[in-house]
């Protein structure tokens, strides 16, 4: 045991010692904290747009002006609920669409996440941002930073001087065309700027809507309004305006029909409100709340977090076994301990540096979230706090030591196989794949824990630390928990011992790896 | 020629011998058809510096591993330090491989005390003896640095106080001296006498004779897997009929009928100029050579050219495994 534990700590020290290690360790959350910044930066960030706007027909200029005008409150709106959650005096993540909170700030929340037009037109009929700010000011925290508005996305550029408003579609798009491909600039308060799109609105544009039950008529100019533009992924222009526009012409059909555009307006906005209960809670806490779906979700995050991990394990097992064997340090270790204690004590000593991987993510994680404070961190945040807090963290503490111990055996022995890296890359390569099963599984496991095709698999020992821990918020039938977990736990000592055999021969070979045929030979005659 | 099947010298001790440290009785290894290791048995005295001498590929690291049980022996016990197995020795043997190699990236002095721990020293002990070692074997200089910073020959050296810190009652080093340059050798040799006097047992294997002729006390010479000697050096050397080498214009045949002589040859004479005839006499041991020139005087043979050299342990080795080593050259 002494041995086991020295060997075990020479592994893990020199391992932590390097900077390859942490290197390694610190990558992934760098890597997920930029991107996270990329992409707050870059949404941020999307340039100020210009339009032209040519009405022909004269009927919708309004419309479209409101358009515009509604996706800008739509974004303040959207940046005030971060401020409002971000600076809220008490904050709660136990939302629940039952039960919110009474106060202002909790009802705007609340509104922009349910249904998201009422809010805005809320938004907009009650006044705003300024009547919003008084509104809630008394539930947030004091010294909190002002609310900033974000800037204008879209904004109308004039028509350059030298094309006529009044020349037919065509002649106006031919001539817009330059600026459209980014040729020439059109001036906005004298400085050259792109030309995102125009939108050009025919003076027989109403001969194009569509009405159900009518065929549309063939035509070989474009059809109804014309929005032209290079960028075709940047949607939200011609939808708020299409938007804008059907709510236009349906608003002019009720009042032909004699309706109350008010009335459309309040029936359009009637809803039912639906309660989401968990049987299996205790009485009265039966309500569904965002954490309670978190905590069902989560054996994602875990599943995958235990595939990295292990992968990562694996590797440094992998790699400092052929170190030992290629340097044939191997044999001076044999003559001190025996096979199997080097065994475990390799096993025990780059468990641990798996286990410190996970705690610096954890914490790094925690710093971060700390650090930088927003609505989407907070909500990470409070996300972590459930799952850390479920009964989900015995579950994932068995499986990954579980599967950690399955798989490094398997590695162990592969490792000690081969000479260089490469050649254990290929032997690997299976092993990976089979991985590679389970976790491709994983959202459909979450959604559908008890499929028969998902209970099958999870009696294979390889993929069973993968799949149960996905099922493990579902509650499983006790039947596939035992079962699993005694076939599982068999199978570790069965790879275990079969490893330490391979493992003891395969560490003095030099030479090619060994084909099956020989291994099994090899094996057979037990030195 | 020594017939390989009939060692020459010294049946194993029996078992209960209590000065010997290491025993192997019938000691055989195969792997499918090869045989590495075939029929070998030894006794191993305490306190001595023995050698395990042999062509490349007869076999010496295979009998060591075995001794080591780093490999088991497909037949023939072996009994060390009293016990049947080494593993249960393990803290009392110190093994330096054939193949040399340690973790690049550790420190030196942190390197021979990891090793020392492994055979069950304390932590503090074993640093302590880390520093003593490097100071005394002139190493105190690269003692904080690290393994990959060192020369091959310097990493050797550390990798040799690495096997025997603990201070083992056996110490079995294989091809120590290889890739040594010649200080560094006599700093080896040193180390290993340094041992025997502490009473600790050395086994070393190498196919250098000279250090072997310096070093040891006994001898075990090893070819296609057989021993085809054991015993002392000296031993070794009286296994080559022992010759001298005349040159002179008369006949000397009449020498042929002195007492000892066994055998009277003329020889091809490299010097074609020369006006004499060059002869070989093979003579017995007891045979002084002196008595051979003295009979020359009397019986009027003018010699030019009289050599009496005595015989090498490399002479030795290469008449008594010669055949084999050239076989073993081109396998």
């Amino acid at each position: 045991m002494n041995m086991i534990r020295l060997i075990a700590w020479r592994e893990y020290m020199e391992n932590v010692k390097t900077k390859g290690f942490w290197a390694g360790i610190l990558i992934f959350p760098i890597i997920l904290a930029g991107m996270y910044f990329l992409q707050t930066t870059l949404s941020n960030s999307t340039p100020t747009r210009y339009y032209i706007f040519i009405d022909q027909s004269g009927e919708y200029g309004e419309a479209v002006e409101t358009a515009i005008e509604r996706d800008h409150q739509q974004r303040i709106l959207g940046e005030f609920v971060n401020y409002l959650i971000e600076n809220r005096a008490d904050a709660d993540l136990e939302l629940t669409a039952a039960g919110a909170g009474s106060d202002a700030a909790a009802q705007l929340i609340e509104g922009a996440d349910t249904d998201e037009v009422a809010a805005l037109d809320q938004w907009l009929d009650s006044g705003g941002l300024d009547f919003a700010l008084t509104m809630v000011r008394p539930t947030l925290r004091e010294d909190i930073p002002p609310f900033e508005q974000p800037s204008r996305q879209f904004i109308a550029a004039e028509l350059p001087q030298d094309i006529d408003r009044e020349a037919s579609p065509e002649e106006i798009a031919q001539a817009l065309k330059p600026y459209l491909s980014g040729d020439k600039k059109i001036l906005v308060d004298s400085v050259p700027s792109d030309l995102f799109a125009l939108i050009l609105i025919p003076a027989n544009v109403n001969e194009d809507i569509m009405r159900p039950g009518v065929m549309p008529q063939a035509n070989d100019r474009p059809a109804g309004i014309q929005y032209w533009a290079r960028n075709l992924t940047d949607s939200r222009l011609p939808e708020a305006i299409i938007s804008s526009i059907n709510s236009e012409i349906r608003n002019r059909e009720y009042i032909e029909l004699g309706v109350d555009n008010g009335i459309v307006r309040n029936v359009q906005h009637t809803r039912m409100r639906m309660s989401q209960l968990d049987p299996t809670a205790a009485e009265g806490e039966e309500a569904v709340s965002v954490a309670d779906t978190f905590r069902q979700l989560a054996p994602i995050g875990f599943v995958y977090l235990m595939f990295i991990s292990l992968m990562q394990s694996v590797q440094y097992l992998l790699s400092n076994t052929i170190e030992e064997k290629s340097n044939r340090i191997i044999e001076v270790l044999l003559a001190s301990v025996t096979a199997g204690e080097l065994m475990m004590g390799k096993l025990l000593g780059i468990g641990l540096s798996g286990l410190t991987t996970i705690a610096v993510w954890l914490l790094s994680f925690f710093l971060f979230i700390t650090l930088y404070q927003s609505s989407q961190t907070e909500l990470i945040g409070q996300i972590l706090e459930v799952i850390l807090g479920s009964e989900l963290i015995p579950w994932f503490v068995f499986y990954y030591f579980a599967g950690y111990a399955l798989y490094s055996g398997v590695f162990l022995a592969i490792g000690s196989l081969c000479n260089t890296l490469k050649e254990a890359q290929a032997l690997m390569m299976p092993m990976i794949l089979i991985q590679v099963v389970p976790l491709a599984m994983m959202v459909f496991v979450v959604r559908d824990p008890d499929n028969v095709i998902v209970r099958a698999m999870s009696w294979f020992p390889l993929f069973t630390p993968y799949l149960m821990m996905n099922r493990a918020a579902a509650d499983p039938p006790l039947v596939d928990v035992v079962g699993t977990t005694i076939l599982l736990l068999l199978s570790i000592v069965f790879v275990l011992w079969l490893s330490g055999k391979v493992f003891r021969m395969g560490v003095l070979r030099t030479g090619q790896p060994p084909k099956l045929t020989e291994l099994l030979r090899l094996m057979r005659q037990g030195n | 020629m020594v017939d390989s099947a009939t060692p020459l010298h010294s049946q194993p001790q029996s078992e209960t011998e209590p000065r010997s440290v290491l025993s192997l009785h019938n000691v055989s290894k195969t792997y499918g058809d090869f045989t590495a290791v075939d029929d070998v048995s030894l006794s191993i005295p305490k306190g001595s510096i023995y050698g395990f001498l042999g062509p490349n590929g007869a076999g010496k690291t295979t009998t060591i591993r075995m001794i080591l049980e780093i490999i088991k022996p497909s037949s023939g016990n072996i009994h060390i330090l009293g016990h049947s197995s080494a593993l249960d020795v393990r803290n009392r043997i110190g093994y330096l491989p054939e193949e040399k190699g340690l973790y690049k990236k550790m420190k030196v002095w942190a390197l021979i005390q990891y090793f020392a721990m492994l055979k069950g020293m304390n932590k503090q002990a074993a640093k302590q003896q880390a520093w003593h070692l490097l100071k005394k074997y002139g190493l105190k200089d690269y003692a904080e640095a690290k393994v990959e910073s060192l020369s091959k020959g310097m990493g050797q050296k550390v990798q040799v106080l690495s096997a025997v810190a603990h201070e083992p009652e056996l110490v079995i080093l294989d091809e120590p001296f290889s890739g040594l340059d010649p200080v560094n050798q006599s700093v080896l040799e040193e180390l290993i006498r340094d041992m025997a006097n502490n009473g600790q047992t050395v086994i070393f294997s190498t196919h250098v004779m000279q250090h072997a002729e310096r070093l040891c006390d006994h001898i075990l010479l090893i070819a296609k897997g057989r021993k085809v000697f054991d015993g002392t050096v000296n031993e070794a050397k009286a296994t080559i009929p022992r010759r001298i080498i005349l040159e002179s214009v008369n006949d000397v045949l009449p020498l042929s009928t002195i007492e000892g002589v066994t055998e009277v040859l003329a020889i091809e004479n490299p010097e074609a100029d020369s006006a004499g005839t060059r002869w070989q006499l093979q003579i017995s041991e007891q045979l002084n050579p002196q008595d051979i020139l003295r009979s020359c005087f009397e019986k009027n043979i003018s010699l030019s050219r009289f050599e009496f050299t005595e015989p090498s342990l490399h002479d030795a080795f290469v008449h008594l495994v010669g055949e084999d080593a050239r076989e073993h050259a081109f396998r």
